[in-house]
């Protein structure tokens, strides 16, 4: 990775930073509360209101507050919730574990699925399984993703009966092992099939539109000359070279799926890092708001740097070893 | 050769990810019901709501409940006023100020040690030193031991609403073990939870909301016929078919479910009159600071119609003294402001205000223009909007505007604005509440110090012991308010409760302690109708379905070693290439 790029993620990250730190101080009234959510004001004493004012150097000129909040940052001090009474991060890490297994067989599934019928759909071009293909992820496509999980839930969970209407696993069901991780996956499939119904369209079309323009060059044709079976030109030869581009866009859409999810926890009260600042929206939980976004954020920068990375090793043109292949 | 080195890495890392998220978060859960025991379920759409001892729970009503399973008070309240708990009687000593307690004397903590005064008289001053958000102690002077079973309380000066909002809400904790507790909020320890109360928890989980308790055989009324309590996380939205589905045996839901509900067989639990969203109106500030503009603006707005359009009739009309019907101290015979579009014109032309051609008020080549503001919750922007039709009906120009919460608290708070739409809740319990939102200096207050007669029944009213002369007092408050107006209350929401008759929930007179208005007192947990919920199997005394599954070890194993396997494959397939 090439130190310009590097620094480009330093900058991102440093006004995520800066955000975080400006947003509370520019809200109308006391950024006291603002900053420690309105709970504090019910534990509010002299003494504890000297001593935050103090933490948070809140008195002295905006400079030196964003200095104190940045070395706080880097001791791992996120803030404390009033409300919970306990750290953000000790709060925001309990829930995380659910929004990472949602989000991260979603965003794999999503992705698999859409290289798949994309794959197909673009070597079908015109015929009819592209037809429907296109015509239903264009009306998928319409669609945000709670609405699909609103419909899931009143089908499957509502209607049918068939599939649990809530929660991450059956509470006090006595179940342990298999039964329990069968509990779990049963409990995250409508959650999982909405936001990964949700995110499908856009990789689909994407990686059909490549996959058009990939049959055109002449590799492909060679294969065929070859005399190549059907599936190792589609799949070997065309298919890998046109999964490139979504390879890329992978890290750009971990933002959308993490946000997906926040609305998707909440239809289902999945007990995530959505549900949790929706919870935290409600009692203006402030800080575990501003942890949740620094979270989510870093998360997403990680996701593109990783992609990055990733992107110089599939595609070897890509990346500091341009020289090698320009010969 | 690069690409299947990715692939491998990958498929290792899915795996890999898979497997410790399935053996972080599916942690064995064993905590299933035992044959012949009843469990009763209750649904809540937030779930977490904090740590059930005294200094752990979130400050919020529902917090207090789940740890009030655990701990007792001196006295209780049930659906007809104040019982006995761990008091047998009590006395007001009027020459000393002072509160006598007799305690009862079968009473033991869980952890089988002896309940006696010692451990009323610590929690006092343990409550004094380390404040807790929901008792406040600053009318309790000292507190005297008497002998092992009787205290004395004495009051710093006489305190009407002790009995209510201190012995009524002061969880009483064990002097053995939170005597070297120094910091009680971070005191997460399983003695943390030794209390008087009919319930142990046995377990709760923070991340997914739920709470299970367990019966105390030792309870000192009897052992409650509810062997085990479970409170689980169900959206409002889930909540019916939650109930249909026998999910759960009791729920709080939305108005619009409510005939569905009752239809399917359920009891149906209704009760307006502890919240209510009222029009504050910033009576600093021309012309509302005229008494008789407010007055104005109360006519020309029709309750009737906001209750039936903007809340589908869930709620009752408001009372301009505040306080509901529902309320004991509640007075009806103030000045009602009915609505009467014809007497605020009549108002407003006496305030030498004329009707224009434009359909508007004009004083003194102004236009009579106010804005009123209003948050994105509980419905209020369509209130805003119905009351900005309404008052455009008699001539005054209203802009409406939308704001976040906490900037509305701010404005309002520093009066900021014209007319706003805000509410609160507590109007159920004790009339403290009024010195609260009348005098305060916070974003649902009126804020209102101009009638010097109000001030001082308000104060006056605190000090009243004896109950008649303090209904009294409290009745004269709620005439003067409703005739200086400070603000409007509009009307009162109506809340649900569903449940399966199994168990006879009822709401409590003046709210549970200081005043929570659900429906999920201790009390009534200690009585089950066994022929009533025998289709139900929330509550009947059949083992679980889930107790009776053997659980499969090393299902963990049996992946990693698929995992490993397919790996092992892949790299031999390499060796090949």
């Amino acid at each position: 990775m090439k130190i310009p790029e590097i620094g480009t993620y330093a900058i991102s990250f440093l006004i995520i930073l800066a955000l975080i730190f400006l947003l509370p101080r520019l809200m109308p009234g006391d950024p006291l509360t603002a900053i420690c959510g309105e709970e504090v004001l019910v534990v509010m004493t002299p003494e504890l209101k000297a001593e935050l004012m103090h933490r948070f150097a809140l008195d002295a000129p905006l400079w030196k507050q964003f200095f104190v909040y940045l070395t706080a940052m880097m001791h791992g001090d996120f803030g404390y919730s009033y409300y919970y009474n306990a750290p953000v991060l000790e709060v925001i890490f309990e829930a995380l574990p659910w929004t990472l297994l949602l989000v991260g067989s979603s965003l794999v599934l999503s992705t698999v699925l859409s290289i798949i019928i994309g794959i197909e759909s673009g070597w079908r071009r015109g015929k009819i399984t592209d037809k429907f293909l296109l015509t239903t992820t264009m009306i998928l496509n319409g669609f945000p993703n709670f609405f699909i999980g609103i419909i899931l839930l009143l089908l499957f969970a509502v209607y049918l009966g068939c599939l649990p209407l809530q929660g991450a696993k059956t509470p006090y069901s006595g179940l342990s092992g298999i039964n329990s991780m069968l509990d779990i996956a049963q409990h995250l499939v409508l959650p999982l099939i909405a936001l990964t119904l949700a995110q499908i369209p856009g990789s689909y079309l994407l990686m059909r539109n490549t996959m058009i323009t990939t049959l055109k060059e002449p590799f492909v044709r060679t294969a065929k000359a070859k005399g190549l079976s059907e599936v190792a030109v589609r799949y070997k030869h065309a298919g890998r070279n046109a999964m490139l581009p979504i390879v890329t866009t992978t890290g750009v859409r971990v933002g959308t799926v993490v946000t997906g999810a926040l609305f998707i926890e909440i239809i289902f009260s999945y007990p995530g890092v959505g549900l949790l600042s929706y919870n935290a929206l409600l009692m203006r939980d402030y800080p575990i708001l501003q942890g949740v976004f620094f979270i989510v954020a870093v998360f997403v920068i990680l996701a593109n740097f990783v992609v990055d990375l990733l992107y110089t090793k599939i595609d070897p043109r890509i990346g500091v070893n341009n020289a090698e292949y320009a010969h | 050769m690069k690409n299947k080195q990715i692939a491998i890495v990958t498929l290792m890392s899915i795996l890999l990810f898979a497997l410790l998220t399935g053996l972080t978060i599916a942690g064995a859960d064993s905590e299933s019901a035992n044959a012949g025991e009843v469990t009763y379920i209750i649904a809540d759409p937030t779930g977490d709501w904090g740590y059930p001892s005294p200094h752990g729970h979130y400050p919020r009503g529902p917090g207090y409940l789940r740890m009030s399973y655990i701990f007792d008070t001196l006295l209780w309240k049930d659906r007809q006023g104040f019982v006995p708990a761990l008091a047998t009687d009590w006395e007001y000593l009027e020459d000393e100020n002072a509160f006598l307690f007799h305690l009862r004397k079968d009473v033991t903590w869980h952890d089988g040690d002896k309940f006696t005064a010692d451990d009323v008289a610590f929690t006092f001053n343990y409550v004094k030193e380390h404040p807790s958000w929901w008792v406040d102690l600053k009318s309790v002077e000292r507190t005297e031991v008497l002998d092992e079973y009787t205290v004395k309380i004495y009051l710093t000066e006489r305190y009407a609403p002790f009995l209510s909002d201190v012995a009524g809400a002061l969880a009483i904790i064990p002097k053995h073990i939170w005597q070297d507790v120094e910091t009680p909020n971070e005191f997460t320890e399983p003695e943390a939870l030794i209390g008087t109360g009919p319930y142990k928890l046995v377990d709760y989980s923070k991340t997914h909301g739920t709470y299970l308790y367990e019966a105390n055989k030792d309870y000192y009324l009897r052992k409650p016929d509810i062997d085990r309590l479970q409170f689980v996380k169900i959206s409002e939205e889930m909540a019916p078919t939650a109930l249909m589905r026998k999910e759960v045996a009791a729920a709080g839901i939305l108005p619009e479910t409510v005939e569905e509900v009752r239809g399917k067989g359920f009891v149906i639990l209704n009760q307006s009159g502890n919240w209510n969203a009222k029009l504050m109106i910033n009576h600093e500030k021309e012309p509302m600071s005229s008494k008789v503009f407010r007055h104005a603006l109360a006519y020309a707005i029709n309750r009737t119609e906001l209750v039936a359009i903007g809340v589908r009739g869930h709620a009752i009309k408001g009372s301009p003294g505040l306080l509901a019907p529902i309320s004991p101290y509640y007075n009806q015979d103030i000045i009602k402001y009915e609505y009467n579009p014809e007497r605020a014109k009549d108002i407003l032309e006496s305030m030498g205000y004329q009707l224009k051609d434009d359909g508007y008020y004009w004083r003194d080549g102004e236009i009579l223009e106010l804005e009123l503001i209003t948050a994105p919750r509980m419905g209020f922007e369509r209130i805003a909007e119905i009351i900005a039709r309404q008052l455009e009906g008699v001539g005054i120009k209203v802009n409406v505007r939308s704001l976040e919460s906490k900037t509305l608290d701010y404005r309002v708070m520093n009066r900021q604005f014209d007319l706003a739409i805000s509410g609160h809740g507590g109007i159920g319990g004790d009339p403290l509440i009024l010195n609260k939102v009348i005098l305060g200096k916070f974003g649902y207050s009126a804020n209102y110090t101009k009638n010097d007669t109000l001030n001082q029944l308000l104060e006056a009213h605190l000090h009243e012991m004896d109950q008649e002369k303090r209904n009294e007092i409290v009745r004269e408050i709620q005439k003067i308010y409703a005739e200086e107006l400070p603000a409007l209350t509009l009307y009162y929401p109506t809340w649900y409760w569903g449940h399966d008759s199994s168990v006879d929930l009822y709401y409590t007179l003046g709210g549970v302690a200081s005043g929570i208005p659900i429906p999920l007192n201790k009390l009534a947990f200690m009585d089950y109708k066994c022929d009533l919920a025998a289709p139900v199997p929330t509550a009947t005394s059949a083992p679980t379905p889930a107790a009776t599954e053997t659980p499969v070890p090393g299902f963990e194993l049996v992946i990693s070693i698929l995992a490993l396997t397919t790996i092992a494959y892949l790299l031999k397939r390499r060796r090949n290439d």
